[in-house]
């Protein structure tokens, strides 16, 4: 395990910020937590790079870890050049080669801009700067806080495969916090957070298993004489249609072929990361 | 440490509009003095010799020590800006160390104010070689060199230790409005230290930049003064007091005891601001990170 926390706690005042968080993290791996705005990811994230205490708990490195940051804003400044911003921050790393800055601006395809100043950059440039600033010292573990929050579809699809290279080709290990669903779908390992607790953990694919229902939408020429052949609840009732919350996709099959002369279409869409994190976490605002 | 004074510095300069403003706020008593002062004060200095000279250099002395405490302000508010933009958060994940990089903040500091008395030496000198036909002898440059020195690196570290407290983008902007307007009262540049109401000099003898100031009096206008009260030693005193060329304690100071109090001021100050930030250091640090 080459990053794990014990009943890691943070509080400010009255308010339990991260409460009890357990993490394993393993050497190559991709973790994603996942939770809405005020959660406790940053917090958590905070503490593992060493920014912020703990109150209670313990975080325990396999062996002095190189880490790599990604903060959630711009951290580089505005005035000074690409290469300018990335210079002085390998500078002041004791153990960064001198092509290092060359190396990162070929991976990342930062070239066009390299003399460009930092604040004259779109979003998604900046984020590349931001990433090749965090691979300077060649990190064990690179953390990401909110990677991809206010860039466009696009962008946000260039810098995921950005980063997915990197641990696959690099053996890096990836700790990002989001709260875009889909992109934790592509993490090996999905953490949910909220209220500083973890409520779930898993691959993508279990969490929805667990805790995301499937939808069956039947259209029906007889829907109320369907509704009395299937001994489910259904979801909601209309003239033509009626849909069910199943949690398997069995369920589904065995609806469908009982019932087969009933059915004039049908849809089935397997639970999605959206309604496993609104079964987790509530649909109320904060 | 080196990359980062060259960040700080690289930032300074690359805002030419700060670097402008910067030095237009030095040039501020300057301005004052020449459009509103030098008139009313020439008249009241009439029956001495050399008048225009002695009230030029005098007006140098106090702006350079102006520029001083003000320049290397605006320098080290870099690092509540850094803070405020989580910058430092960043700086601190590199190798460099916070008390390196605190260090490397009050050198940058240090530089740009030195630079700047430069820069404003040149500017005032000019102008006034050009109206009144002001000239130094090399010794006398020599001594306000290195007293510019000396200057910059005590108002940096008093600067930091006042800043240590600041927090905010907010309130530093604040403090900075204060300390600018202030200043000129406080090391006598607007109105002469004796002319002050007693509690108001005072006052004057707690602020680090009126030893400054005082020196910078001593060094230039002393080319003037000697001819002017050759054998009048109680009329000197009675002038240097009231124009703060020289403070007064029990006695006047002399130039040394004035090097030994900012000396002082100067290690208590970096005593206090790296006192500070070692101690949120240590705090911080207290094995926060277990390893197996």
């Amino acid at each position: 395990m080459l990053l794990e926390t014990q009943h890691l706690t943070k509080t400010f005042g009255d308010h339990v910020a991260v409460n009890d968080v357990n993490l394993q993290i393993e050497k190559g791996s991709f973790t994603a937590l996942l939770g809405p705005n005020g959660a406790g990811k940053s917090t958590t994230m905070n503490m593992l790079i060493g920014l912020s205490r703990p109150t209670a708990g313990r975080i325990i490195y396999d062996q002095q870890p190189k880490l790599g940051v990604v903060f959630q804003g711009s951290v580089l400044d505005n005035m000074l050049t690409v290469r300018e911003n990335l210079q002085i921050r390998a500078d002041q790393y004791r153990h960064v080669p001198a092509d290092r800055v060359a190396v990162l601006r070929e991976q990342l395809g930062l070239t066009s801009f390299m003399k460009q100043r930092y604040g004259t950059l779109s979003g998604g440039q900046k984020r590349r700067v931001d990433i090749a600033r965090a691979l300077l010292n060649e990190p064990d573990i690179l953390f990401l806080d909110e990677p991809t929050t206010g860039l466009d579809i696009q962008t946000r699809l260039a810098i995921w495969t950005l980063i997915q290279r990197l641990q696959r080709e690099h053996g890096l290990t990836v700790i990002l916090t989001t709260h875009y669903l889909d992109e934790a779908d592509s993490a090996d390992n999905v953490i949910v957070i909220d209220h500083g607790r973890v409520l779930a953990r898993g691959t993508a694919t279990e969490i929805k298993d667990r805790y995301a229902a499937d939808l069956l939408t039947l259209t029906s020429p007889d829907v109320p004489q369907l509704a009395a052949h299937v001994a489910r609840e259904p979801l909601r009732v209309t003239d033509q249609q009626i849909a069910f919350s199943l949690p398997t996709m069995q369920d589904a099959l065995d609806i469908l072929t009982t019932n087969r002369a009933l059915i004039s279409n049908f849809e089935f869409r397997p639970g999605t990361m959206d309604d496993a994190f609104l079964a987790l976490t509530g649909k109320g605002m904060r | 440490m080196l990359a980062m004074i060259k960040r700080n510095l690289l930032l300074y300069f690359r805002d030419r509009s700060g670097v402008f403003f910067s030095l237009l706020g030095a040039l501020i008593s300057f301005v004052l003095y020449l459009v509103f002062l030098k008139k009313n004060m020439l008249a009241s200095w009439h029956q001495l010799p050399n008048a225009k000279l002695l009230l030029d250099t005098w007006l140098i002395a106090g702006t350079l020590a102006i520029t001083g405490i003000t320049t290397t302000l605006t320098n080290l508010a870099l690092l509540v800006t850094d803070k405020e933009q989580h910058i430092a958060a960043d700086l601190e994940l590199t190798d460099a160390g916070p008390l390196r990089l605190f260090a490397s903040y009050l050198c940058s500091a240090a530089f740009i104010g030195m630079l700047m008395q430069v820069a404003m030496f040149a500017i005032m000198w000019g102008g006034f070689y050009v109206t009144d036909g002001l000239t130094f002898s090399a010794s006398t440059l020599l001594n306000v060199f290195v007293l510019m020195g000396t200057s910059s690196l005590l108002a940096t570290a008093v600067n930091a230790a006042i800043i240590r407290g600041i927090h905010s983008v907010d309130s530093l902007d604040k403090l900075g409005t204060i300390v600018g307007t202030a200043a000129g009262f406080l090391v006598g540049t607007y109105i002469p230290i004796g002319m002050l109401p007693t509690f108001a000099q005072n006052l004057v003898k707690f602020i680090p930049g009126s030893y400054v100031a005082a020196l910078y009096r001593q060094f230039l206008m002393a080319d003037k003064l000697n001819p002017v009260f050759a054998g009048h030693v109680a009329a000197r005193d009675q002038f240097e007091r009231l124009m703060g060329v020289r403070l007064n304690w029990s006695t006047l100071l002399t130039q040394q005891e004035t090097y030994h109090i900012m000396g002082l001021i100067f290690i208590g100050a970096v005593a206090l601001a790296f006192g500070t930030e070692w101690f949120q250091v240590w705090r911080r640090h207290r094995r926060v990170v277990h390893e197996r």
